[in-house]
C-alpha cells in the first residue's frame, strides 16, 4: 500500500518539502484547497480508513475553531456582518479564517503523510550522507537508548524487590532514581568497553570508510524526482509572477483565471496528487496481476 | 597445514604478580575446531585476545604468535581485521548499530568496500544464516539467540579464516545455544574455517571438536583430541575440578575408571552403559516424600492469571504452585513460557489480575510497604549486575544493612559473617563490575541474604557459570536450605536441577504441567531430561546423574535394589 | 493529546470571548449615531482625517489598497468637520462618533488590550498600520501638536482642532519630531 514510500528518500524528501513550502507560503484559495484535497487523498492511501475517520473529528473541530477565531480578532474588511463591542465582524475576516483553517488542516495532513513515509532511517540516510560520521553516531545512539532504558528498568525492579527504596514520597523516589542513574553510568562505561572492542575487531578506524545503505536510486526515482521538481518550478514561477496573488483585505479579490494562473493551478494539482496517482496505479497493477493469476 | 602457530607465549598484565599465560605453545591446523576449556582465571580469554591483534590487552608479552607463518604483529591492520573474526560473550554489547542490515554491513563499511559489493556480500550472508526474515528489523527487537547469530554473521561477512569465540553461548538458553553451536560446526565443515571456541558448556561441543585445549593456571594442561583428553584428565589429577564439567558420557566413563575408548556423545554413552551395566536400581525410592503438597507452604499460588497489558495475551494462565518450607524448588521450562513472570508475581513486582498468592500463609496484598522484602523474601534477578549500585561490593552490602537499620558494629560483623559464608571476603573491596560472572552471582546473593529472608527466589542462577562455580553455588544453596530457607528457582539447566532440587516442576504455556521429585520427574520426561538420564534411560530410567548411572554399573550392592 | 489541544484552544477562545464581552450590534444599529445639533451655546471641536503621505509613497502601499476607494486622490478621508463637544470627551470619542456618522471603517485596540492604557487606533478606512511600509501608522494632532500619549486619554476643550494623519515614516513626514527622536 505504500508505493510512494518505496522511492528513494531523496525523492520523497524533496517532494514533501516542495509541497509543504507551497502549501505554507502561497496564499491562494485554489492552491490551498488543492493541497488539502491532495493531502487527504494521499493519507487515505497510507493510513487505515478507520484511523482517518477517528481523526476526522479532530480536524473538523480544529477547522471550525480556527475559522471562528479569526473574525473575533481581525476586524478589517469592507463587508461588516455585525458589530461586536464596537468592532465589526466582517465577511472578509470570516473567509480569511476559513482559508487559514484549510491551510492548517492541509499542512497537518501532509505532515501526517510525511511521518508515514519518511521513517527515521530514511532521514538518517539522507543526512548521514552529508555528515557520514553523524549517521553512524545516530545509529549507535538509536541502538543504545532502548538498551539503556531496559537495563534501567531491570535495575530499578531489582532494587525495588530488595525493598531498598521506599516508594512513599516523591523525594524518596527521586533519590532512588538518582542512585539507579549513577549506577547506570558505570554500566554504560562497562558496556562501551565491550562495544569498542567489538568495533575494533571489525576494523573500525581504518581509512576510507564507506557508507552502505539499502536505498538505490533508480530510473523511476529520477523520473519522479525530475517531474516533481519541474512541477514545483512551474508553480514557483507562477507564484513569482504574481499570477496567483489573492487579496482578502479590505475586499476579497477575484480568483485569477488567466492562462498563467491556470497553468500554475494545474501544475500544483498534479504535484499534490502525484503520490495519490502513484498509489492508485500500483493498486490497479496489483489487481491486474492478481486477476491474471 | 597449520594456520596458527603459538610458540612459548608468556603474558603478564601490568602490576600483576605472576604470568597470566606461561610458556604456551600450540599448533592449530587449518580447519581445526578447537575447544578451549579451563576454570575461571586460567588465562583462556587472555589467550584469545592475544590472538586477535586488535583486542590485545596491555602487558608484558614474550614469545610468538604466527598466522600463516607471519607474526601477527606484522600483519597489516586491514588483513588482520578480516582474517581473524571475534565473537564475545554478551550478545547485546557487541551490536553497534540499530538495524540488522546495518550491523551486517558495519565491518565492510570499515574496510571501505564499495556499496554494490557490500550489498552482495550482506545479502549472501543473510541468506546463509537465514536472517532474511528479520533483515530490516531493529537489532533491539531480536532475541538473545538471534543477536548472537547476528554477531557471528556480521563477523563472517568479512570472510575470516579463523573464528575465535569467547563463551558465545553462555548467555543463551539451551535451544539457542545448540543452534549457535550447530551453525559454528556447519561453518567449520562446509568452509573449513578454523574455530577456536572457549566454552564451559561442554556437553554439546566436546563431541564435535577436533581438538580440546585444557588450560590450568596459564599453562597448557592437555591439548589433544576429545577422546584422549577425556581419558587422560583423570590420570593427571583425579580431583581435577574440570572433571565435573565434562560431558555426562565422559564423566560416567571416568567414574567407572574404564580403559575402553572414551565415549563422547549420548549415543556412545548408551552403548558404553549397556556394556558395563550390572543391575537396575530404582532411584525414585530415594525421593523421600519429605516435601509434598501436604506440607506447610512457604509460597502458594492458586489459579494465578497475569498479562502485561489489557490487549496482550495472557502470560500466566492459571498457575497453581506450592513451594514447601525449607525445600529447593526448581521451575524448568523453555523460553517465554512465563517462568520469570511467575517469579515477578511472587515477588510482588507484577500484580496478577486473577488468583491468590500467599507468602508464608499471608496474602501478598497484606504485606504493606517494604515488609515483604524484610526478613521474608529476596529475589535475585537473572542479571546479578542489576543488584549493585555502589563502587565496591562492601558498599553495596553496607547499603542493605543500613536499610535494615543495623548499627555500625553490627553491620561490620554481619558483613564479615556473610562473606565468610559465601567465600567472598577477598572480593569486598573490588568494583562489582570487575568480578567474573560467578563472583558477581555470589556477591549479589550475599546482598540478598543480608535482608535475612526465609524465602529466596532465583532467576537462572547458573547462567554463564562454569562447572566449578555451579558446584559452589549448589553448596551455598544446600547450606541455605539447612538453615531453613526456602529456595525457588527458575532455570533452563536440567543438570543443575537434577542434582540440586528437592522438587522440579515443568512450566509450559503459562502454567505448571507437572511437578515431582527430580528422579521421578525426569524419569517421566522422555526428552526434557538430563544427558545422564538419556544415557541410562533404556536400562535404568530413574538414574538422572552420571553418579547414579555409575552405581548401576558397579552393582556392588551398595543399594537395596 | 489531540483532544487536549482542542479543549485548550476552545477554552482560550471562550475566555477571550468572555473578556471581550458580547455586545452585539447589527450594522445599522452601529452606524445609527446620534449627533448633537450645533447651537450657538454648544462647545465644539474640529476633526479631520488625512492620508497625504501615502500619495508620496504609493509604491510602498499594499497592492490591495491601491485604489481611490481607500486612498482618495486628494488624501482627505474626512475634511475638517465641526462636532459638539460633550463634557469629558476625549480625542477617541470624537473620532469614534465622526467615523460612525460618516460610515468610515475604523479598527482599534481597546485600552485594556495594550500596555499604554489607552485606545490604539490600528486602521481607518482599511488603511492599517504597516499598510504603507514598516514605519507607517496613524497619529493624531491637536492644534498642530502631537501629544505624547494615547487618544483616549486626551481630554478636549472648546475649539480644539484634531487632525488624524497617516505617517509613512514614524511621524517625520508629518512634522512630528519627538517620535523620530525617541526611536532614532
Amino acid at each position: 500500500m505504500k508505493a510512494f514510500g518505496g522511492y528513494h528518500p531523496a525523492v520523497t524528501f524533496t517532494y514533501f518539502i516542495s509541497v509543504l513550502l507551497t502549501a505554507m507560503f502561497v496564499w491562494n484559495p485554489v492552491i490551498q484547497l488543492t493541497a488539502l484535497l491532495g493531502g487527504i487523498m494521499f493519507s487515505l492511501m497510507l493510513v487505515r480508513k478507520k484511523a482517518i475517520l477517528s481523526d476526522m473529528g479532530f480536524y473538523i473541530s480544529l477547522f471550525l475553531l480556527v475559522a471562528v477565531t479569526n473574525p473575533l480578532f481581525s476586524h478589517n474588511g469592507v463587508t461588516p456582518l455585525f458589530f461586536m463591542n464596537g468592532n465589526p465582524v466582517t465577511l472578509e475576516a470570516v473567509i480569511y479564517g476559513i482559508f487559514i483553517s484549510v491551510m492548517v488542516v492541509g499542512v497537518l495532513f501532509w505532515c501526517k503523510c510525511y511521518n508515514e513515509i519518511m521513517t527515521e532511517d530514511k532521514f538518517l540516510y539522507l543526512f548521514g550522507r552529508i555528515i557520514p560520521k553523524m549517521s553512524l553516531v545516530l545509529s549507535m545512539a538509536l541502538r543504545f537508548v532502548p538498551m539503556f532504558k531496559r537495563q534501567m528498568k531491570n535495575v530499578s525492579r531489582a532494587q525495588k524487590a530488595m525493598g531498598l527504596y521506599s516508594q512513599k514520597s516523591y523525594v524518596d523516589r527521586l533519590r532512588g532514581g538518582i542512585r539507579v542513574f549513577t549506577a547506570m553510568i558505570s554500566w554504560s562505561l562497562e558496556n562501551s568497553m565491550e562495544l569498542s572492542s567489538s568495533m575494533r575487531a571489525r576494523g573500525y578506524g581504518l581509512h576510507g570508510r564507506t557508507n552502505f545503505s539499502l536505498f538505490k536510486f533508480g530510473a523511476r526515482d529520477a523520473a519522479v524526482l525530475l517531474s516533481g521538481l519541474l512541477l514545483f518550478v512551474v508553480v514557483m514561477i507562477g507564484v513569482g509572477s504574481g499570477s496567483v496573488d489573492f487579496t482578502f483585505y479590505p475586499e476579497l479579490g477575484k480568483i485569477s483565471l488567466s492562462l498563467k494562473s491556470l497553468i500554475t493551478y494545474i501544475s500544483f494539482f498534479i504535484l499534490s496528487f502525484l503520490p495519490f496517482f502513484i498509489e492508485v496505479k500500483e493498486n490497479l497493477k496489483w489487481k491486474y496481476y492478481i486477476s491474471k493469476i | 597445514m597449520e594456520i596458527l602457530h603459538i610458540e612459548n607465549l608468556n603474558f603478564r598484565y601490568p602490576k600483576a604478580e605472576k604470568d597470566t599465560l606461561h610458556n604456551v605453545s600450540l599448533n592449530i591446523g587449518q580447519g581445526d575446531f578447537t575447544v578451549i576449556c579451563g576454570a575461571t582465571g586460567c588465562g583462556k580469554t587472555t589467550l584469545l585476545k592475544l590472538i586477535k591483534n586488535e583486542l590485545s590487552p596491555a602487558g608484558e608479552k614474550s614469545g610468538e604468535i604466527l598466522y600463516n607463518g607471519k607474526n601477527i604483529d606484522s600483519l597489516r591492520l586491514r588483513e588482520s581485521a578480516c582474517a581473524i573474526g571475534f565473537v564475545g560473550q554478551n550478545p547485546d554489547n557487541q551490536i553497534v548499530t540499530d538495524k540488522v542490515w546495518h550491523e551486517l554491513s558495519f565491518g565492510l563499511e570499515n574496510l571501505g568496500v564499495p556499496q554494490n559489493v557490500i550489498r552482495r556480500r550482506v545479502g549472501e550472508m543473510a541468506s546463509y544464516f537465514g536472517i532474511q526474515d528479520w533483515f530490516r528489523k531493529k537489532t533491539d527487537e531480536l532475541s538473545g539467540g538471534q543477536k548472537q547469530l547476528l554477531n557471528l554473521a556480521s563477523v563472517m561477512v568479512m570472510q575470516p579464516k579463523v573464528l575465535i569465540l569467547d563463551e558465545p553461548t553462555s548467555q543463551l538458553d539451551p535451544i539457542a545455544a545448540a543452534d549457535f553451536i550447530a551453525t559454528l560446526k556447519k561453518l567449520n565443515t562446509e568452509f573449513g574455517i578454523t574455530v577456536l571456541l572457549v566454552e564451559h558448556r561442554l556437553e554439546d561441543v566436546f563431541p564435535i571438536a577436533d581438538k580440546v585445549l585444557l588450560m590450568e593456571n596459564g599453562c597448557v594442561l592437555l591439548y589433544d583430541s576429545p577422546r584422549v583428553v577425556g581419558k587422560n584428565l583423570k590420570k593427571i589429577n583425579p580431583e581435577h575440578p574440570m572433571l565435573k564439567g565434562l560431558p555426562s558420557a565422559v564423566r560416567l566413563y571416568n567414574l567407572l575408571s574404564s580403559d575402553e575408548v572414551c565415549p563422547l556423545t549420548v549415543k556412545e554413552g548408551q552403548e558404553f552403559f549397556r556394556r558395563n551395566f550390572k543391575r537396575n536400581i530404582d532411584f525414585s525410592d530415594g525421593d523421600k516424600s519429605e516435601f509434598s503438597d501436604k506440607s506447610d507452604a512457604a509460597i502458594e499460588l492458586k489459579n494465578v492469571w497475569f498479562r502485561y497489558e489489557r490487549d496482550l495475551p495472557d502470560v500466566l494462565r492459571g498457575v497453581n504452585l506450592k513451594a514447601v518450607r525449607g525445600e529447593i524448588f526448581c521451575i524448568l521450562g523453555g523460553n517465554g513460557t512465563g517462568k520469570t513472570t511467575t517469579l515477578n508475581v511472587i515477588s510482588g513486582l507484577n500484580k496478577p489480575y486473577r488468583g491468590k498468592i500467599k507468602i508464608d500463609g499471608k496474602k501478598i496484598k497484606d504485606y504493606k510497604g517494604n515488609s515483604l522484602y524484610r526478613k521474608k523474601l529476596a529475589y535475585l534477578p537473572q542479571n546479578p549486575q542489576t543488584v549493585f549500585l555502589k563502587d565496591t561490593v562492601s558498599g553495596d552490602l553496607e547499603e542493605m544493612l543500613k536499610a535494615m537499620e543495623y548499627k555500625k558494629e553490627e553491620r561490620e560483623e554481619k558483613i564479615r559473617d556473610i562473606s565468610e559464608k559465601l567465600g567472598i571476603t577477598d572480593l569486598l573491596t573490588k568494583h562489582p563490575y570487575d568480578l567474573s560472572g560467578g563472583e558477581q552471582q555470589k556477591c549479589a546473593l550475599a546482598k540478598m541474604l543480608l535482608s535475612e529472608p526465609t524465602i529466596l527466589l532465583l532467576d537462572e542462577p547458573t547462567k554463564g557459570l562454569d562447572a566449578f562455580s555451579k558446584s559452589s553455588l549448589l553448596a551455598v544453596l544446600k547450606k541455605l536450605k539447612s538453615d531453613g530457607i526456602t529456595v525457588v528457582m527458575v532455570t533452563h539447566d536440567v543438570e543443575f536441577a537434577a542434582v540440586g532440587a528437592d522438587r522440579c516442576a515443568l512450566f509450559f504455556d503459562g502454567e505448571i504441567i507437572s511437578s515431582d521429585a527430580p528422579n521421578s520427574f525426569f524419569a517421566e520426561n522422555n526428552f526434557y531430561t538430563t544427558a545422564a538420564n538419556r544415557i541410562a534411560r533404556p536400562l535404568c530410567p530413574t538414574a538422572i546423574t552420571s553418579e547414579e548411572a555409575a552405581l548401576c554399573c558397579r552393582g556392588n550392592g551398595e543399594d537395596n535394589g | 493529546m489531540k483532544k487536549d489541544i482542542l479543549a485548550l484552544l476552545s477554552l482560550a477562545l471562550i475566555i477571550a470571548v468572555l473578556i471581550h464581552g458580547t455586545n452585539i450590534q447589527s450594522v445599522d444599529e452601529y452606524y445609527l449615531t446620534h449627533i448633537d445639533d450645533i447651537t450657538p451655546q454648544s462647545e465644539t471641536v474640529f476633526i479631520s482625517i488625512h492620508c497625504d503621505t501615502v500619495l508620496q509613497n504609493y509604491d510602498e502601499l499594499d497592492k490591495a489598497l491601491q485604489s481611490d476607494k481607500y486612498v482618495p486622490q486628494n488624501g482627505v478621508i474626512l475634511p475638517e468637520t465641526e462636532y459638539v463637544l460633550r463634557p469629558g470627551d476625549t480625542v477617541f470619542d470624537i473620532l469614534d462618533r465622526a467615523v460612525r456618522y460618516n460610515k468610515i471603517q475604523m479598527e482599534y485596540q481597546g485600552a485594556d488590550k495594550n500596555s499604554y492604557g489607552s485606545v490604539y487606533v490600528q486602521g481607518i478606512n482599511y488603511l492599517y498600520e504597516f499598510s504603507c511600509g514598516p514605519l507607517s501608522g496613524w497619529m493624531y494632532q491637536v492644534n498642530g501638536e502631537f501629544p505624547n500619549y494615547g487618544c483616549s486619554k486626551y481630554k478636549l476643550k472648546d475649539g480644539d482642532r484634531i487632525a488624524w494623519v497617516y505617517t509613512c515614516d514614524l511621524g517625520k513626514d508629518v512634522g512630528c519630531i519627538w517620535m523620530g527622536d525617541e526611536t532614532g
